[in-house]
């Protein structure tokens, strides 16, 4: 366990930002009209992003005249890239510009490095220098980059959705006014992993049983990315999706970050029910850009209430 | 309003539905299983050893999957295959081997590391081929969660008559059209099933990923009636009256994915005559798993290890 910032956390990050600054955008841009409707225009973007490495996301931007406000879907840790997650309404790109991108590893993005999940979590996580996750944050950060290029869209509302993700956008890009995030792996990492045996964590529990005597540096590594060292930089509105009370990470687990975080915050426990959590969500960020009067964009079987 | 739970879908069994599917396990028993079966010494623990297994299937695709068995010793096993849902990863079992089960966790084509020979994408597996049954993309996918049953077969250490098969979402599709082909199941559990009532779904729902079907009868408008007549051979529904053995199905009542109409329009038509729906108000895809998954430890407890 550390339960200390590095001392080199912020030349850490400033390095990333120089390096990433120092690599074009150089966006290219294909229309993909099998996924366009009457309402939206669906557009599959390469841009570049450290390494030099060339990554993937899928751009949705209304018809009709803008600015519109902007839902960026970050990377996940999982392989599949979705235009906008599984179970979402197709109609909420009637209102929003969506741009869910693939990370290093993931679909799209997996030349020449194709991720294994599990195994992406622990990839190169021998040393900082070599530790996956710093493109992966690289990647994260270049899909704001490429997003604030695009001329419809609002600067004052720009939503990182997802993992752990879309707090670290929020603390390293000042793009991000909102954050609705899940933490799932980078919050107090290695003791989190030796309360479970579910994946993910459970890869760095697989790495540790087999490399013990690393788990200092691993812990090391894994603070530079750790939630609780960052949450200070944050400043966008945000609502946490913790897990259910006595779940791994719970209201009360998540504390050191939701209580140090420098923007208005909404800690909203897990019920239990993706149709009673989502519903939270769709209506939360609703009110934050649209007002307590709009009504949130959600599928058929979340309108029978 | 709530769900309609008289619901029925419109799809209708093609009448030479045993034919086309007869002629595909006739193709699928003429290839080699040719198993590779490696420890994965990284994944495996004090309770539990984990192999990547690797399986020939049809147009001889190579197939991978996770293979983990419980490290007590025991004479023979219960085995669960475990089916995976359409864009997630299939997971590593180790807890059903915690719980006492061979399981084997298999990744059809075009999932991860199986999508060296086959890879239409995501969005995309859903409509690749579509319009025509002898080259849609769940031809072969469903071959080779089926043949999954097979490596359990070609394993030692598993009893061959105490398989069960479970999964959700696609999972759940994949339950229904594995436990009707494959006669060695006696336990079933279908979660949320996907691939059920598709024309009906894209209608019922605006999600993806059926979605993906509106999407390409938008780019060929022309060719709805091949895409019916495709997805028949395929759906759930025209599987279900072949289920003859012990099976649960779970449907949450706001599942913004795989929606409940569909669901009991399946339930109704399954043949087993034990066969038990649990279905779950106020949840959505995840279809009340919290609740949910120890009912399924009971059930296969009963029928598998009882």
């Amino acid at each position: 366990m550390n339960d200390n910032r590095p001392l080199d956390f912020g030349q850490f990050w400033y390095s990333l930002g120089k390096e990433l600054s120092e690599v074009p955008i150089a966006a290219e841009t294909e229309t993909l009209p099998m996924r366009s409707t009457d309402f939206a225009d669906l557009y599959g973007i390469h841009i570049s992003s450290i390494g030099p490495y060339t990554i993937y996301g899928y751009l949705s931007i209304p018809k009709g005249d803008g600015p519109f406000p902007v839902i960026y879907y970050v990377p996940k840790n999982a392989s599949v890239l979705e235009i906008i997650p599984q179970g979402t309404s197709n109609q909420i790109r009637s209102r929003y510009i969506t741009f869910s991108l693939a990370c290093r590893g993931m679909r799209t993005a997996d030349s020449p490095y194709a991720a294994m999940y599990p195994g992406q979590l622990t990839e190169g996580i021998e040393s900082l220098s070599s530790y996956i996750y710093r493109g992966v944050v690289a990647d994260t950060l270049r899909g704001l980059d490429f997003l604030l290029t695009c001329p419809m869209i609002d600067k004052s509302a720009i939503v990182a959705w997802g993992n752990d993700n879309a707090l670290l956008a929020g603390a390293l890009h000042g793009a991000v006014t909102h954050i609705v995030s899940t933490p799932s792996f980078l919050y107090d990492t290695i003791n989190q992993a030796s309360r479970t045996s579910s994946y993910p964590l459970e890869e760095f529990n697989d790495y540790l049983r087999h490399n013990p005597e690393r788990k200092g540096q691993i812990s090391e590594i894994l603070s530079y990315y750790d939630l609780r060292f960052h949450c200070s930089a944050i400043t966008a509105e945000s609502l946490i999706m913790a897990d259910y009370d006595g779940g791994l990470f719970d209201k009360k687990t998540l504390r050191n970050l939701t209580e140090n975080m420098n923007g208005a915050v909404t800690v909203h426990p897990s019920e239990r029910s993706s149709y009673k959590d989502g519903m939270f969500c769709e209506k939360w960020i609703t009110d934050k850009l649209f007002g307590k009067d709009a009504t949130p964009i959600v599928p058929n079987h979340w309108k029978l209430e | 309003m709530g769900v309609d739970r008289d619901y029925r879908c419109r799809v209708t069994k093609p009448e030479d539905f045993n034919e086309f599917w007869g002629l595909v396990l006739d193709e699928l028993s003429s290839i080699e299983l040719n198993v590779e079966c490696e420890k994965d010494e990284l994944r495996s623990d004090s309770e539990v050893t984990v192999y990547q297994i690797f399986y020939d299937s049809l147009d001889h695709v190579r197939i991978s999957g996770w293979y983990s068995v419980p490290n007590t010793p025991v004479n023979r096993l219960p085995a669960i295959l475990l089916v995976p849902g359409y864009q997630s990863d299939p997971p590593i079992p180790k807890d059903w081997s915690a719980k006492g089960y061979a399981c084997l966790s298999v990744n059809p084509r075009g999932k991860v590391r199986s999508r060296s020979q086959f890879d239409p994408g995501y969005p995309g597996l859903l409509t690749h081929r579509i319009v025509d049954k002898n080259t849609y993309s769940y031809r072969g996918f469903y071959a080779d969660a089926w043949r999954g049953i097979d490596f359990l077969l070609s394993r030692g250490e598993v009893d061959s008559e105490r398989i069960g098969v479970a999964g959700s979402s696609q999972g759940g599709g994949l339950a229904i059209t594995t436990s009707a082909i494959r006669k060695e199941i006696k336990a079933a559990s279908a979660g949320a099933p996907y691939l059920c009532g598709f024309m009906d779904a894209i209608e019922l729902t605006d999600t993806y990923p059926y979605q993906e079907i509106n999407d390409y009868l938008r780019t060929y408008p022309d060719r709805l009636e091949e895409v019916e007549s495709t997805l028949a051979y395929f759906d759930g529904i025209s599987f279900a009256d072949q289920i003859d053995c012990p099976i649960i199905v779970n449907l949450g009542l706001q599942d913004n994915v795989c929606p409940p109409e569909t669901g009991y329009a399946l339930f109704e038509t399954i043949g087993s005559k034990d066969k038990k729906l649990f279905e779950y108000e106020g949840h959505g895809h995840e279809a009340g798993r919290y609740v949910h998954s120890g009912i399924m430890d009971q059930f296969f407890d009963k029928h598998l290890k009882g």
